[in-house]
């Protein structure tokens, strides 16, 4: 940290950046992955998983909801290369537009509970004071809910929607991404240069965004991949519960839900969505991880 | 890796499930006890309580004065014995002797008076079939029921599953109380006690054998339970295959089509059950004869029954009146046809030409939602562009929620069986049967059509077979050119069991089987 310091009084840029560059350099980061490439590989499929929620439709051979004549409870073939349901619809182009669903609304989702997450955190770590002894409690207590039990009356409530889970997805994450951005930015808050860029005048927004702001970028970095794949994780439950998007859509769960009931016929059904729940969840999972490594790299360069 | 809190409460609900299995299974395997699967019961007034698990309930603390068996026909129960004058108007039941309510009260002819009294005070829809009547007691063992015209099926009204006989006095029966016997008010003649009742989505009602029960050495069973499972089939069908439960009903075809786990049986009952496809006749698109007319061209009920129930139901028309009927039901009446094309050329001489935009609402139960998703692809064919919104069934019957069965434009509705198609028509489909949140009446379409209901009225007091027949033949046909439902088909009820269920007849309404006689084998 002491070089941080001097640096950041001296030349009046935020330490961080500075850090960044050189802690972070590409040589460094490709050193680590070649040592570990898990991280690597798990960002190409959330990569991949990424793209096909956009490109996903205009790619699969048939509509997500398209029956096909003649095509009940079929295995899977070089016809269909996922099957095709109990109701006569083509396995894989559901997984393939399902990605839609499974991907952008915990997406946008995590970015806004990310993005408010991270302004409350920044704001409340900052001024500190009986504000955000209040806050920070009343935001504990929002803690103690059990997901699932709050998505279950929230979407009981209001019907099941995408806005609905976004809401109880943002609901749930804001206090846990608060709280991180908080307490990172209760250590940055103490050291010399943000007193010092007290000192020249800069204004709080500046301090808030400019000076803190980097400091955890790290920790929101990691905090932010780890929500997504919770969400992830949670938009399939809420799906598989039936408080998801409603038929016929082609979100995993629900197919996951579905598909039980005809698992003795048709188990690719089944199959198919779940493993690609799985395997994107543990993608950005592995994801996170790897965040976290060139993070901790970076801490011990120090 | 850190374990979310998703994670946990998964972690947390699978510990669960697996004690419940662990402890249901070593209970189960030691005590004379059936456990029946079924969705939970809402409305638990024996007068008002019209579906599966609230008949069953009932069924298990009361008892009927005659009863319909799983044939159609009418047998003695409370009612030993009864005759009917000559002129048809006047009924005269014989009651059993040496009868005791639960709390040990005699049973006396004054507490059938109050339950049939009571079941017009209440207008309950027992009435469809009884119609107007007198009823009086000349004497503690004898009833007499007097009506001022014949009604062919009055005995049916008589033996109504809404007509448990309650202890005279009672006002509101089924009310859990607090102290020490909560369960008083669930107080009938009946084969069981209630031991112990949580009527939500997971509880479960516990019945003990009632010790002394009226007809000698019945009930078999030690006790029962009611495990109260959320309207999807595979939560039940799961149940019934690790033992949690004995018996399930109203497994959907796709489940059973390729066996059972071993130590299961099947058992098909042909009924007259059956879902509709309901459109409002009185706010939204349905109010035009001609959208409902564009409906029924638009679905592909052949399409339905293959996918659906591959194959093995019998295809619908327009009307309530199933094959299960026999004679009663008009098998030469064309089957409608599917013509998307004709739908829509109906669509824009009703104002439509653009096609139709509408939410169908759909509860978990059977095949519906399947049913739904398919007859969007089938209905975009025609113009029709629905969206679909899929409805827990216990929430959708209840009609004290904001969006219920009664009072949504378009809807597919579960219609358990009735022993004449003459309830059908009485209870939902005729003027009288229009009810506020449809208690009292089960009219959701509110359909009033003075031919109909003219129609029905003749029907019930006409007791020549042919005649009837005759009469229901052009209700069918009313339905067909104006009807506000759709009947895509009328499938079996089928119920899964373990084969160590002995004697267990399942009735076409399953709310109403008859557990007395069944034993479990060791």
């Amino acid at each position: 940290m002491t070089t941080g310091q001097t640096s950041a009084e001296s030349s009046g840029t935020p330490p961080s950046s500075t850090q960044s560059t050189s802690s972070f350099s590409p040589l460094a980061i490709a050193r680590q992955l070649v040592r570990y490439p898990l991280p690597l590989i798990g960002t190409c499929i959330v990569v991949l998983f990424i793209l096909l929620a956009f490109i996903g439709p205009m790619i699969s051979p048939y509509r997500f909801d398209e029956l096909i004549p003649g095509a009940l409870s079929q295995p899977p073939s070089l016809e269909h290369y996922f099957g095709t349901d109990r109701l006569s619809r083509d396995v894989f182009s559901r997984v393939l537009w399902g990605a839609r669903e499974v991907i952008i609304i915990p997406g946008v989702a995590t970015f806004i509970a990310v993005a408010i997450g991270t302004i409350l955190g920044l704001a409340l770590g900052y001024f500190g004071g009986w504000i955000d002894e209040i806050i920070s409690r009343g935001l504990d207590s929002l803690l103690a809910i059990p997901a699932l039990v709050l998505a279950l009356v929230m979407l009981g409530t209001i019907g099941p929607s995408r806005i609905g889970i976004i809401i109880v997805i943002v609901l749930l994450y804001v206090p846990i991404v608060t709280r991180v951005i908080r307490s990172a930015t209760l250590n940055i808050r103490a050291s010399g240069y943000i007193e010092a860029a007290r000192l020249r005048g800069e204004s709080t927004a500046y301090i808030l965004f400019r000076e803190i702001l980097p400091g955890v970028l790290p920790a929101l970095a990691v905090e932010a991949a780890l929500r997504f794949s919770y969400a992830i994780f949670l938009t399939a439950s809420l799906g598989f519960l039936g408080l998801g998007v409603q038929p016929p859509s082609p979100d995993w769960g629900r197919m996951v839900a579905e598909a039980r009931q005809n698992f003795s016929r048709s188990p690719w059904e089944l199959w198919f969505p779940a493993g690609a729940i799985a395997l994107l969840v543990i993608a950005v999972n592995l994801m996170a991880d790897g965040l976290r490594r060139i993070f901790r790299y970076e801490g011990q360069m120090r | 890796m850190k374990v979310s809190r998703v994670q946990h409460s998964l972690i947390r609900l699978i510990l669960v499930m697996v004690v419940i299995f662990v402890i249901s299974g070593a209970a189960s395997a030691q005590d004379n006890v059936l456990r029946v699967g079924m969705e939970a019961p809402v409305v638990l007034d024996p007068a008002l309580g019209s579906n599966d698990p609230e008949t069953a309930l009932n069924r298990a603390i009361y008892d009927y004065l005659i009863e319909v068996a799983p044939d159609s026909s009418i047998v003695p129960n409370l009612a030993t014995d009864w005759t009917i004058s000559d002129d048809g108007l006047t009924y005269t039941f014989t009651l059993a002797e040496g009868v005791t309510f639960h709390d040990g009260s005699p049973f006396t002819s004054a507490d059938v008076v109050y339950t049939y009294n009571r079941l017009k005070e209440l207008e309950s829809s027992a009435l469809a079939l009884l119609g107007d009547f007198e009823i009086s007691a000349p004497d503690e063992q004898t009833v007499v029921f007097t009506i001022p015209e014949a009604n062919a099926d009055f005995l049916y009204g008589v033996a109504s599953r809404f007509a448990l006989i309650l202890k005279d006095g009672t006002e509101s029966p089924n009310t859990i109380g607090e102290g020490d016997d909560p369960y008083a008010s669930f107080n009938g003649t009946g084969p069981f006690l209630l031991e112990s009742f949580d009527p939500n989505v997971g509880g479960r009602a516990v019945f003990v054998k009632n010790d002394n029960y009226w007809k000698e050495g019945q009930p078999l069973l030690d006790g029962m339970e009611h495990v109260y499972f959320s309207g999807e089939a595979v939560t039940a069908f799961d149940a019934v295959t690790t033992g949690e439960v004995d018996f399930i009903y109203k497994v959907p075809t796709s489940l059973v089509a390729d066996g059972v786990a071993e130590g299961l049986s099947v058992i098909e009952q042909p009924t007259s059950q059956h879902g509709v496809i309901r459109l409002r006749t009185d706010v939204g698109p349905g109010t035009d004869p001609l959208v409902r007319q564009a409906f029924k061209y638009a679905t592909d009920r052949q399409q339905l029954n293959d996918i659906l129930l591959l194959g093995r139901g019998t295809i619908g028309n327009n009307d309530p009146i199933a094959p299960a009927y026999g004679v009663y039901y008009a098998d030469d009446i064309e089957t409608q046809t599917y013509d998307p094309e004709e739908a829509r050329r109906l669509l824009e001489e009703a104002g439509y030409p653009d096609g139709l935009e509408m939410t169908l609402y759909v509860p978990t139960a059977f095949e519906y939602v399947e049913m739904a998703t398919l007859l969007q692809q089938q209905w975009m064919q025609a113009g029709i562009n629905v969206t679909i919104d899929q409805r827990d069934a216990g929430l959708y019957y209840d009609t004290s929620n904001d969006i219920n069965y009664c009072n949504v434009e378009l809807g597919i509705t579960g219609w358990g069986d009735r022993p004449v198609p003459q309830l059908f028509l009485l209870e939902a489909y005729v003027t009288s049967a229009i009810a506020e949140d449809c208690i009292g009446g089960f009219n959701e379409t509110r359909l009033s059509n003075p031919e109909l209901d003219a129609l029905v009225e003749e029907a019930g007091v006409t007791t020549d077979t042919e005649a009837r027949a005759d009469i229901y033949r052009q209700i069918a046909e009313i339905f067909n050119e104006e009807g506000p439902i759709i009947v895509p088909y009328f499938a079996n009820m089928i119920g899964v069991a373990s084969n160590r269920v002995q004697n267990l007849t399942m009735a076409p309404f399953p709310g109403l089987t008859d557990y007395r006689n069944v034993s479990l084998a060791s």
